[in-house]
């Protein structure tokens, strides 16, 4: 197939996956009888910009961004953190019942959490954390499949590169820093991205641990701009346009490290 | 630089839990105050402001008491209200609406607030709406203060009429009424323009079933009555308006809702709430209210919300206070007439009287009319369960897969199941 063929399929395919994005931000420019009007309208008769002021009147826009943002980042570091230590452990280290540990580890992954949100919020109560930080950050800082990421990746690594460094004196702590993570690089960026954008747009478990608007992440914030009777959807599209904005930019930086794990197979 | 980098990464890592551990609200100045809680839905999200307001005012006048709002979406809120009531951290005081109330009420979460408006001198009951204030009360005790309540009016685009050359709406109106001015407005509506829409839920359906003479449930609330005639022509007047082409079906609708299809002007008729007068206030034609037709008798909504105060508060005394203020005190009730923040259930005439005044609309007496007649709707202790098996069955009707017999005696089978283990 000519390369231009598969050039347009891919712009095409990428318009496809972008519409929404570009029908939220046109909706956001719009008022209420325009954006529901038949036939629709891409670009707005009379942009306004009302919606963005009316968002922020109505919304804490920086406090909301600040907590996310907290939360957001600790929950991924840590994340990222505890998911390379387990995940070098299963994949390089040989211990008794390794492989059925891990198999009951992924197991949890099939538990969704509406299953375990009231023991959560009742250990959480217990540890008097409720409507803190810590009761949005704990119980994402170890994940099945942050594990499960790493595990894949650091089994690729060469034995002979493993063995070269325990024959320089490294102990495991070392091949972990110094050969695993550089090698695994794309993987705990993929890692990191997937887990900083779970916990930006997380909202059942803030819902429910989170009472004081001072915490409340940006999706509380943006249900918040729901009325008892009306949804004033421009409003609505353009709080979530401010919301997607950081996660964007987080994809643009690392994009190339995205890529490039879901590209590699184990083989380098 | 690989170090550099670590102790980056660290450094960002430990700062950022000691700002999630170190951002806490000061207490000891708030050692001093009796602090309550109050959680509510009503002030989302156009009205925050106006309960700062309200909370400034009050505070001023019982420097004593501090006032924490917390507040949620409407479709939010009972999932968090009912977790905080399990989690034993229910807050001080709280709104609930009437369809709600029932079930808190009988769930021992409410406090009886006769034992403390007693004790308070300058409670009184005459300060409110007497329909609002008894809806709130179970078994002899009362147990919430009702801060507002609303109806359902019908709303026309006058400016419609006439380029239809159909006679204007008014108060004397009855189905058949309503039913002669679609049929007009319809063979001279332009396409894609309708005459009529009246939603087919829970809601309208026990309104409807009212004005057409029928009940929706037994006295004694043991057995379901929707399914005798009345509520068969209640049903049949709702899906009929589809059915002969003054109502757009769903499709037709497309991604709005009613409200605004009648904000762009393609709807000559729609009937809806007194809270859709601000969202309609600038709209460029011409409109007006009346009073919801009846059918065999006069029927209306009548919608509450109410300030409870949680049986297990330690703070009864400031939380009354607070409950009271909010829902009487000629301040507060100023600050939402002016804020067109629903009506005020109190019994003064003065703040009514500039709810009278403001424009659009301007036949606002219909509101009070409509009040004259009201129909509470049916609450039952599984009220969500009764909301979504009725509504089932409505929507297997509208759609033409049974008829509305067969829908009304199922629906009628469920719910009967339901009140059988209340």
């Amino acid at each position: 197939m000519p390369k231009s063929f598969s050039r347009i399929g891919i712009y095409l395919g990428g318009l496809v996956m972008a519409f929404p994005f570009l029908w939220m931000a046109s909706s956001s420019l719009k008022n209420d009888v325009e954006a529901f009007a038949t036939p629709p309208t891409l670009w707005p008769h009379k942009p306004t910009t009302i919606n963005y002021h009316h968002a922020f009147a109505l919304a804490d826009f920086p406090r909301l961004f600040l907590n996310s943002l907290i939360v957001s980042v600790a929950a991924t570091l840590l994340q990222v953190f505890t998911s390379g230590l387990a995940g070098y452990a299963f994949a390089r280290i040989q211990f008794r019942g390794k492989n059925i540990l891990f198999l009951m580890y992924l197991a949890t992954m099939m538990v969704p959490l509406q299953v375990i949100v009231v023991p959560l919020f009742l250990e959480m109560r217990a540890l008097n954390l409720i409507d803190s930080y810590w009761a949005l950050i704990l119980p994402s800082i170890a994940t099945a499949f942050g594990v499960f990421l790493i595990r894949q990746a650091m089994l690729t690594i060469p034995k002979e590169l493993e063995e070269a460094a325990v024959l320089d004196g490294a102990n495991h702590w070392k091949i972990f820093r110094h050969v695993a993570v550089p090698l695994c690089g794309p993987s705990f960026a993929t890692l990191g991205i997937l887990s900083f954008l779970a916990t930006w747009n997380s909202f059942l478990w803030p819902l429910i641990a989170i009472y004081s608007p001072e915490k409340m992440t940006l999706p509380l914030g943006l249900a918040n701009l729901h009325g008892e009777h009306n949804a004033d959807w421009p409003l609505i599209m353009a709080g979530t346009t401010l919301a997607v904005i950081p996660v964007t930019i987080v994809y643009f930086i690392l994009q190339k490290q995205i890529t490039q794990s879901f590209l590699t197979t184990g083989i380098k | 630089m690989q170090r550099k980098s670590t102790k980056l990464v660290a450094s960002i890592a430990t700062g950022l839990m000691l700002v999630a551990s170190g951002l806490v609200v000061n207490q000891a100045a708030a050692a001093s105050k009796t602090t309550i809680t109050y959680f509510n839905f009503t002030s989302v999200p156009d009205h925050v402001a106006d309960v700062k307001k309200m909370v400034a005012a009050f505070e001023k006048k019982n420097p004593g008491i501090k006032v924490n709002v917390l507040g949620a979406a409407y479709a939010d809120y009972f999932t968090k209200l009912k977790t905080r009531v399990v989690a034993n951290q229910a807050p001080d005081v709280f709104d609930l609406n009437y369809e709600n109330f029932i079930t808190y009420a009988q769930a021992g979460t409410l406090l009886d607030l006769n034992a403390v408006s007693k004790k308070d001198k300058s409670f009184k009951k005459s300060d409110y709406y007497g329909k609002a204030y008894d809806v709130f009360s179970l078994a002899g005790k009362q147990f919430g203060l009702p801060a507002s309540f609303s109806t359902t009016v019908l709303a026309y685009n006058a400016d419609l009429f006439k380029s239809a050359g159909v006679a204007l709406p008014n108060s004397s109106w009855d189905w058949s009424d309503e039913e002669a001015a679609s049929a007009q407005l319809k063979a001279k509506l332009p396409a894609g323009t309708f005459a009529d829409f009246q939603p087919v839920q829970f809601w309208e359906f026990y309104k409807v079933l009212g004005a057409a003479g029928g009940k929706f449930l037994s006295a004694d609330k043991k057995k379901a009555l929707f399914n005798k005639q009345p509520g068969v022509n209640a049903l049949n007047w709702l899906i009929g308006k589809t059915a002969k082409g003054y109502m757009p079906t769903k499709a037709q609708l497309g991604t709005g809702d009613e409200s605004v299809l009648f904000k762009a002007g393609k709807l000559a008729m729609v009937h809806t709430g007194i809270w859709q007068f601000d969202a309609f206030k600038n709209v460029p034609f011409s409109w007006d209210i009346v009073v919801d037709p009846g059918g065999v008798t006069p029927g209306n909504h009548f919608f509450a919300n109410a300030l409870v105060v949680s049986s297990k508060t330690k703070k009864a005394a400031a939380a009354f206070k607070w409950a009271k203020f909010m829902t009487s005190d000629p301040t507060a009730v100023k600050i939402r007439v002016d804020a067109a923040w629903e009506l005020p259930a109190t019994s003064a005439k003065a703040p009514l009287a500039v709810y009278l005044a403001k424009r659009p609309p301007a036949n606002r007496a219909a509101v009070f009319e409509a009040l004259k007649n009201p129909i509470v709707p049916p609450v039952i202790r599984q009220q969500t369960e009764l909301q979504d098996t009725v509504n089932k069955w409505l929507e297997k009707a509208q759609n033409g897969t049974i008829s509305v017999s067969e829908a009304l005696n199922s629906a009628a089978t469920e719910v009967n199941a339901l009140l059988a283990n209340e």
